[in-house]
């Protein structure tokens, strides 16, 4: 059963450290709200996840002034890709 | 009734704000802000520090439209219009993130943590959120 995770909360929180323990092969995370602070490179440095998918909120990206800043291994969604994510994916876990 | 013209001069004071949060999560930033403007209004002597997330309010090209909010970096070019000239950033809080100055909106003084616990130090009041 894969599982999408959604980070609401900026790397402060550490909230996608905790998440990444408990990620399997399959399942994607998506960085909404103030998660979207987590799709720079600077970010220490994500563990090395094989199967992961990683997407970030267009809207919010944009609205942060994240859009240009974010890093290319991370898939930009909008709200209609966020519901179709929620349907593809068995379930959604929120972080928060 | 106490003639007015007696009055000492109204009672200055050092008030700092530490602005801490990520813009657009919560409303804190904006409370902050508007906490500072009615000291400022009041000619009270205000410092406006930006800690953690709190640099993240200053980037360059925020769109707030974009999910239905005001942009909130555009608002602090009235800090300078209220007389607060005492505008800061924590200098690790945006290393930390990868932000240069050049990434903000405003023209702000780089502090050290040291510096900034010396200005509260010194201040009458402190304001934190």
């Amino acid at each position: 059963m894969s599982s999408l995770h959604t980070i609401s909360r900026s790397p402060s929180s550490l909230l996608f450290e905790s998440c990444c323990t408990l990620l399997q092969d399959g399942d994607g995370v998506l960085f909404i709200e103030d998660g979207i602070y987590y799709s720079t490179q600077q970010d220490q440095a994500r563990p090395s996840l094989p199967e992961i998918k990683l997407y970030c909120l267009r809207e919010d990206a944009i609205a942060r002034g994240m859009l240009e800043r974010k890093s290319a291994d991370i898939e930009t969604i909008d709200y209609q890709g966020f519901v179709q994510l929620c349907c593809e994916y068995d379930k959604v876990i929120s972080w928060f | 009734m106490p003639a007015t013209e007696n009055k000492s001069a109204p009672l200055k004071k050092s008030i700092t704000f530490i602005s801490r949060a990520a813009p657009y999560g919560s409303n804190n930033p904006h409370l902050c802000l508007d906490m500072a403007l009615a000291c400022a209004v009041f000619e009270q002597d205000v410092n406006y520090v930006f800690l953690n997330d709190g640099v993240y309010q200053l980037l360059r090209n925020q769109k707030g439209a974009s999910i239905e909010s005001k942009t909130i970096g555009n608002v602090f070019e009235t800090l300078e219009l209220y007389g607060i000239d005492s505008v800061c950033v924590d200098e690790e809080s945006l290393s930390q993130r990868g932000l240069r100055v050049e990434d903000l909106v405003i023209d702000v003084k780089l502090l050290s943590r040291q510096a900034i616990a010396t200005l509260l130090h010194r201040s009458d009041c402190v304001f934190n959120l």
